[in-house]
């Protein structure tokens, strides 16, 4: 008996892409995105994503605000990591005027952004696993974040929208007992990124959802603009704490971790290892905070104390000057960059020596890492495209601004 | 530089210096370009190509480049083995109002070298045209289209240069423009009317629209008329 | 065209609003009992009951807020002991629309399409100040508060409100719940049903939203489209 090939025609239908519009109110685009799928099946052939319908105009906005009153702008961007963006952006200005402030404020701020940093990757982290769809690691997430928000309220009195800075220092010192809580904090984190790390690592769901999907080399990911985390899985030893330290990043002890295929498991590896790392800096910056004012004693910024207003009459114009007029900073520009959360997160203020800022332009990692989506979902499924979507870590508020 | 001897008052009167250079930029007196090996190989491949040098917020090298050829020097900066600044952070505009040239902001940074440099192009307003660098990096891709929408600059050689903040059918101008003011040129209730009656086919490019099988149509218009689908017979 | 004006072409005043609910409960009611008898108290009773201890809500979460939503959600504040865990991110299946957060001109007509495609009964409630007033951006790119689109029930100000600010609101939906009526439910809500679930808004009812409006940030002006009677409560209901 031969054996018979069974042979099929080719099917009389024929088949056309289908265009899939998803967003902008949708459960896993993380934000008001659009994304504008052509798709063969299941299969995305191409993947455009259309952004802007958050669109607040920060950066206008900023040229009617004087530089201080700025500051509540920044919060409201990348309202994930709000500490960074407030530091990020006084560090700016300060630069642009010469400004150095105290040693205490340098090691407040990196206790507020390495905090911040991992406020960030712990929503990351509990956004995409309900994207995998493990509700459970959202819910451990967000009662750590609860912490964090603790730690936000003692401190600033906001929970989200902190404002914490304020050009030549920060708004308020520490209260007491707030460093205790942040190392509290630091001791007891681990435990709960062990939990969720047993939860998702070795998880064969969540290997089969991440590994080999959305692959950037790391030329690639140069040339597109990636930074961060995602510059990092893809193998590129890009940090700007270690190439382009700012407040003494280089006499921290702390590693940087580097992913190795450039996919989305890579890039999960490698923010939950950042989390562990963060968590030393804390830990050494904890122990070196010194002692002192937190904010420098500049007539250009800070305002002298009340006993003195009320005591000498220069002392009282120059508070009139400074709450009314606000600072001037002088002619120039500067392009200060930090390792933000999701990637170097970039201030360029230009300033005509005014009190307001003649152009204030926020350079926002998410906006180039959201441009790649479409290189990187081309020829992956749908739900691919979710994954990789929650694997680049975007906030729509930084990317419409 | 503060007076010490001064009271804290006259501190803050000497602070700031006063912006009165009629070209639009505010200039420091030539920088030390030693003092950035970019720079120094820069002046002497382009020569007058690199219109100024100047250092910026004390060690931020900031190089201007003629507009014509921007995309010949940043070939050549990224391209070049002693240079290779493979990175672009970003790429935007500054609008300082008063009818004075926008300038175009490169920020460059070097993975290798661990260097940056910031390169600045000036348009003048009637002659808001300049290359793309799309092809060198394609960083420039998203962040040239946020200059267009947002400024109203045009790069040529661009593959998809279309408004990508705003709504495709904005009518009101480029925003960030000094000219432009806070609340909009419309009132509330026109850019209400605007918002809400917007066509779904501005929602989608026309390749798009071949794709979803409803070929053939016009790109978007800034003015259309108000009328619905349904409103059609 | 706007609030004030009362005989506005196929928009119902409140006037005429009451006036068809007197009709309604004179002709019979809604179940064709007359005025509010014993048994349709009963029936509202077990209805508002239900509905309001099992309230989907639709989170439209754009920006901070949308955070401040999520840890309402998630273990700490917990919305699931109020019935409303099941975040329904379908309109077709929500009660109640949050708005969470900043929303520009370019947003605007995806709330409004999302809002026409949730079905009665339905509630809104705006999560923030800058969804109540456009917040902190009088700018050319936000929309002055999501009243200007769709009606809002609930305004929760806070930038962005805490966990229990948003729950607070939550609570006074619940008590708004309470006091209706199924006879004048839908005369409260009036919708005409050929105006709704289509994909942009007809140009008389997008004339009618954009009517001149004069200090942007008036709450007191609803949108016109659906006269919903001013909550007539002498004293704020505690929950």
């Amino acid at each position: 008996m031969t054996e018979k090939i069974l042979e099929f025609p080719e099917p009389a239908i024929r088949s056309e892409p289908m265009l899939l519009n998803l967003g902008p109110q949708h459960p896993a685009t993380h934000g008001v995105l659009r994304l504008i799928c052509e798709l063969d099946g299941e299969t995305v052939l191409k993947v455009t994503p259309d952004i802007g319908f958050l669109h607040s105009s920060f950066e206008k906005l900023g040229e009617y605000r004087t530089w201080n009153q700025i500051v509540p702008l920044t919060d409201r961007m990348d309202y994930l990591a709000p500490l960074i963006y407030n530091c990020v952006y006084v560090m700016a200005v300060e630069k642009l005027m010469g400004l150095e402030v105290t040693e205490r404020c340098k090691v407040a701020r990196v206790l507020c952004m390495e905090m911040d940093r991992i406020f960030s990757h712990l929503l990351w982290l509990g956004t995409t696993a309900i994207d995998v769809g493990a509700f459970t690691p959202f819910l451990y997430a967000f009662q750590e974040r609860e912490r964090i928000y603790d730690l936000h309220e003692a401190y600033t009195g906001a929970r989200i929208t902190t404002s914490a800075t304020r050009v030549g220092g920060m708004m308020a010192d520490f209260p007491d007992g707030w460093t205790d809580s942040l190392r509290d904090f630091v001791k007891t984190l681990p435990k709960t990124l062990d939990e969720i790390e047993s939860l998702l690592t070795t998880n064969g769901i969540h290997l089969g959802r991440t590994l080999d999907i959305g692959v950037i080399s790391g030329e690639d990911a140069i040339n597109c603009g990636f930074t961060g985390p995602n510059l990092r899985a893809s193998g590129v030893d890009y940090d700007l704490r270690k190439d382009n330290p700012y407040y003494d990043y280089e006499t921290y002890d702390f590693d940087v971790p580097i992913g190795e295929n450039g996919d989305c498991y890579d890039r999960y590896l490698v923010r939950m290892e950042e989390m562990r790392q963060s968590l030393r800096i804390l830990d050494q910056a904890l122990d070196r905070l010194p002692d002192g004012p937190i904010n420098v004693a500049d007539p250009r910024v800070s305002l002298p104390s009340k006993t003195d207003c009320m005591n000498d009459m220069e002392s009282m114009i120059h508070h009139f000057k400074l709450i009314t007029e606000g600072i001037l900073v002088p002619a120039g520009d500067c392009y200060f960059a930090v390792e933000g959360s999701k990637g170097e997160l970039g201030m360029y203020v230009v300033s005509d020596g005014g009190e307001k800022p003649v152009r204030w332009r926020i350079r926002p990692p998410s906006f180039v890492n959201l441009s790649v989506i479409a290189k990187l979902a081309e020829g992956h499924l749908v739900s691919d495209l979710i994954m990789i979507n929650a694997s680049l870590d975007i906030v729509l508020g930084e990317i419409d601004r | 530089m503060v007076d010490e001897s001064g009271s804290a008052f006259d501190a803050v009167e000497q602070g700031p210096k006063a912006s009165g250079d009629p070209t639009g930029t505010p200039r420091d007196s030539d920088g030390d370009p030693s003092g950035h090996p970019t720079v120094t190989a820069l002046q002497s491949w382009f020569g007058s190509t690199v219109l100024h040098h100047e250092v910026q917020a004390g060690d931020q090298h900031v190089v201007f480049v003629d507009a014509a050829r921007n995309r010949e020097v940043l070939k050549w900066l990224r391209d070049d083995p002693e240079q290779r600044y493979d990175l672009l952070a970003d790429v935007t505009a500054v609008d300082y109002g008063g009818g004075k040239p926008i300038q175009i902001v490169y920020q460059l940074w070097s993975v290798g070298h661990k260097r940056a440099l910031r390169v600045k192009c000036e348009l003048p307003l009637d002659g808001l045209t300049i290359d793309s660098v799309v092809q060198l990096w394609s960083t420039a891709n998203w962040l040239e289209r946020e200059v267009y929408d947002l400024f109203g600059v045009e790069f040529t050689g661009h593959p998809d240069l279309r408004r990508i903040l705003m709504p495709q059918n904005y009518a009101e101008g480029h925003p960030l423009r000094k000219d432009f003011p806070l609340r909009g040129r419309f009132s509330r209730a026109e850019q209400t009317r605007r918002a809400l009656s917007q066509d779904y086919h501005d929602d989608y490019t026309p390749e798009s629209l071949e794709v979803g099988g409803a070929p053939g149509l016009a790109p978007p218009e800034p003015n259309r008329s108000t009328e619905t689908a349904e409103d059609k017979p | 065209m706007g609030l004030t004006d009362g005989e506005s072409g196929d928009h119902l005043s409140l006037a005429e609003v009451d006036a068809l609910g007197q009709a309604e409960a004179r002709e019979g009611g809604l179940l064709g009992f007359g005025s509010p008898t014993f048994l349709t108290t009963k029936v509202d009773f077990v209805v508002n009951w239900a509905r309001r201890n099992s309230l989907w809500p639709m989170p439209f979460g754009t920006a901070c807020c949308a955070i401040e939503m999520m840890a309402s959600a998630a273990s700490n504040f917990d919305l699931a002991r109020f019935g409303m865990e099941r975040m329904a991110f379908s309109p077709r299946q929500a009660d109640v629309l949050i708005c969470a957060g900043r929303v520009p001109y370019k947003l605007a007509p995806v709330l409004r399409r999302i809002w026409d495609q949730m079905m009665q009964p339905k509630w809104c409630v705006s999560m923030g100040a800058c969804a109540s007033s456009g917040g902190v951006f009088d700018v050319y790119s936000m929309v002055q508060g999501i009243d200007t689109i769709i009606p809002v029930d609930v305004y929760i100000p806070g930038c962005p409100p805490r966990p229990e600010g948003l729950i607070y609101g939550l609570m006074m939906i619940q008590e708004k719940i309470r006091g209706e009526s199924l006879s004048d439910h839908y005369g409260l809500r009036a919708e005409d049903p050929a105006l709704v679930g289509r994909p942009r808004a007809g140009t008389e009812e997008v004339e009618a939203l954009a009517g001149p409006f004069g200090n942007s940030t008036q709450q007191e002006r609803l949108s016109s489209l659906a006269q919903t009677t001013r909550p007539e409560r002498s004293e704020d209901l505690l929950p």
